[in-house]
């Protein structure tokens, strides 16, 4: 597992199951074997004392001739079975059993040996691990042991079934896991890009359902149900929004006519055609005023159109070349730093808008003989746009306010403006995901948009 | 010329009816959508003026279906709404221009003069433009008045092109943005005016004829000495 995928709190989970499981598998097989083991060590010494217990019992009924006797037989009879037997004299001299010396023993434990034998089979040597115990007979020394080949074979086999066991359980719960975590996070995914189409205005999207009826279908489901509601009031906002600019225009449309017709009957230097004429500006105001409006509801919904790829270091080179007379007029230094294309997905209108307010006010409020800046840099991942200018500023305590619409400075009243300028500039970058900050320019005011680039 | 006029707002119509025939155009009004199509259908004229909101038939559905029917006259669009969407919409319902009202009444004239001209081919397509003794070589990217050249920014030469391929021709403010600067909004302070006078510097200052005219209360229109205004 990757980094990245760790970051899935499922995948951690997904994880820490495993482990446990894993943990718990190896301890539960483990005893098993070793118990196992145990059990199987216990018997092998209990046929030992046993069959030294009978032969015990065969010497004591007919002494040393007896046993030599029952211990050839059973050489005779078992020797195939793995049994091992053999009986010296006080001098080391062999009387009986079927192996050919006394073996060289390692670690002698008490009364019990551990050793290997070797044997001829098919022509090939062989050993054989064989666990025998002592015992003295009156000065004769007898051993009495079983091969334990068989069981060592079988106890390694268990051992690998044991292992496979662990490994196989580790693998699947990794599968599983991995399966689990891949699908919730699968699900979350979607979910979070529905939500960000959401975020973004499409707000006729909704959340995936698989119809499960798991508790990621519930959620799924009762923030559709929000989300519905949500649609249902945007909707009647911005209907309401477009039947009052159809409204409102409608009125405007009408004065203008009138006025326009009638100016067009009074001789132009007529005090009244001046008054009408100041009339017909007042109009172009306000219908600036509700263009504006209609353009902060828009970008708030969402934008509308489908982005295009903009190129902000162009577009601010081009209104700074639309600007300059007006700011050389004016006395002001209008100066733009964006060589570097800086490209965005958005929407080139609202776009040029945002720069244009942004230079209108700079224009509007620094003093003659003032600096206005637009700079646009791009970086790998963001393109900034700052319009820097050395005017008057905003205060520290008024910056965040001034996003709002119709919010101006007390000392700005008696200058022309809508007091909507800002607002649009803040839904525009909003729409387009990006951050804007407003900050001291040591003197004046810098206004930083951070987009993220295409 | 012939122009069908289809808007609801029955004042509104009269107002922009009467100017249209003072400027010599014949109008034809039309006050819901319905009307407007079947009109549109029966009879051939020069030009539509549509509003975007209509009783019956929506005016973007209105001018749908006149595509459809392969109607290639060319269409104004009146919108009350006016956001950038809208008139996107607007144009890609096949829409030609598009007016945001309220307008003033010189705005709408000079857009109907512009898409007549623009439908009759009156539009100069020659590399090489002339208005008197101006002359604006488009590939060569040259201006001279009188031989003696003159130095013009790119943005200012744009303008210059602009207004001599339309001789004669009114030009707005809001034309103008749309068309050089690509702006489909207007900016609060009138920068066309300064931009128009730093060229008029440029081209008439010095000469004894001025060419570029600012008319009162509508645009600029670059006009040949001695043409009628």
């Amino acid at each position: 597992m990757s980094a990245p995928r760790l970051r899935s709190s499922t995948a951690r989970l997904a994880l820490l199951y495993l482990c446990g499981v894993v943990v718990g598998v190896t301890a539960l097989l483990w005893t098993v074997f070793l118990l196992t083991q145990r059990a199987m060590d216990r018997q092998v010494d209990l046929v030992i004392q046993t069959e030294i217990e009978s032969l015990r019992e065969d010497y004591r009924g007919g002494g040393l001739q007896r046993l030599v006797d029952v211990l050839d037989q059973r050489v005779d009879d078992w020797g195939r079975l793995g049994a091992v037997y053999l009986l010296l004299d006080p001098q080391g001299a062999q009387l009986a059993g079927n192996l050919s010396s006394w073996p060289h023993v390692l670690a002698p434990q008490g009364e019990w040996r551990e050793f290997d034998i070797s044997a001829s089979e098919h022509g090939r040597e062989v050993r054989h691990p064989v666990r025998a115990a002592l015992v003295a007979l009156d000065g004769n020394r007898l051993l009495v042991g079983t091969d334990l080949s068989e069981r060592r074979r079988f106890m390694g086999r268990l051992r690998t079934t044991t292992i496979w066991g662990i490994a196989l359980t580790a693998a699947l719960m990794a599968l599983t896991g991995w399966w689990f975590s891949r699908r919730v996070a699968g699900r979350v995914r979607g979910v979070a890009q529905a939500c960000e189409r959401i975020i973004s205005g499409d707000l006729s999207r909704r959340l995936p359902l698989d119809q499960s009826f798991d508790e990621f279908d519930q959620l799924a489901g009762a923030v559709n149900v929000m989300l519905d509601r949500i649609e249902h009031q945007t909707a009647a906002v911005r209907a309401t929004f477009n039947s009052a600019a159809h409204d409102l225009r409608g009125p405007l449309h009408r004065i203008r006519a009138r006025l326009e017709s009638v100016l067009h009957t009074v001789p132009a230097n007529d005090a009244r055609s001046s008054a009408m004429e100041a009339t017909l500006a007042d109009l172009d105001r306000v219908q600036q005023t509700l263009a504006m409006l209609l353009q902060i509801a828009q970008a708030e919904a969402g934008g509308g159109v489908a982005p295009e790829p903009v190129d902000l270091a162009q577009l601010a080179r081009e209104l700074c070349e639309l600007y300059a007379p007006e700011a050389r007029e004016r006395g002001i230094h209008l100066a733009v730093h964006a060589l570097r294309p800086a490209l965005v997905s958005g929407h080139q209108q609202l776009l040029a808008q945002l720069c244009t307010n942004l230079l209108e006010n700079a224009i509007k409020y620094v003093p003659g003989g003032g600096h206005v800046e637009i700079q646009v840099r791009g970086a790998e991942r963001h393109a900034q746009l700052i319009v820097g200018d050395d005017g008057p500023g905003i205060p520290d305590a008024a910056r965040e306010t001034m996003l709002l619409p119709f919010r101006r400075l007390e000392r700005d009243a008696a200058r022309p403006g809508s007091g909507l300028g800002l607002s649009l500039v803040a839904a525009v970058v909003r729409l387009h995901h990006g951050r804007l900050e407003l900050s001291d320019n040591h003197p004046g005011l810098r206004v930083s948009c951070t987009f993220p680039t295409i | 010329m012939q122009i069908l006029l289809v808007e609801d707002d029955v004042e509104a119509a009269r107002h922009v009816g009467s100017g249209l025939q003072e400027a010599g155009y014949e109008v034809q009004h039309c006050a819901d959508g319905a009307a407007g199509l079947a009109a549109a259908q029966a009879a051939r004229f020069d030009l539509l003026i549509v509003d975007r909101m209509l009783p019956h038939v929506d005016g973007l559905a209105l001018i749908g279906a006149l595509r459809q029917q392969g109607v290639p006259t060319p269409v104004l669009v009146l919108s009350a709404l006016g956001t950038v969407d809208d008139r996107v919409e607007g144009l890609r319902a096949g829409g030609d221009d598009y007016l945001v009202k309220p307008f003033a009444l010189a705005e709408l004239l000079a857009r109907v003069e512009a898409l007549l001209r623009r439908a009759s081919g009156d539009v100069h397509h020659v590399g090489v433009l002339r208005v008197a003794d101006l002359e604006l070589n488009v590939l060569a990217r040259r201006v001279t008045r009188g031989g003696r050249e003159i130095a013009l920014t790119a943005k200012e030469f744009q303008l210059l092109e602009y207004l001599m391929r339309r001789v004669g021709q009114v030009v707005t403010r809001t034309m103008l943005l749309e068309s050089v600067w690509n702006l489909h909004f207007d900016p609060q302070t009138n920068l066309i005016d300064v931009h128009i006078s730093r060229l008029r510097q440029a081209i008439d200052r010095g000469f004894e004829v001025p060419l570029l005219h600012t008319i009162r209360g509508s645009g600029y229109v670059i006009r040949e000495p001695g043409a009628a205004p």
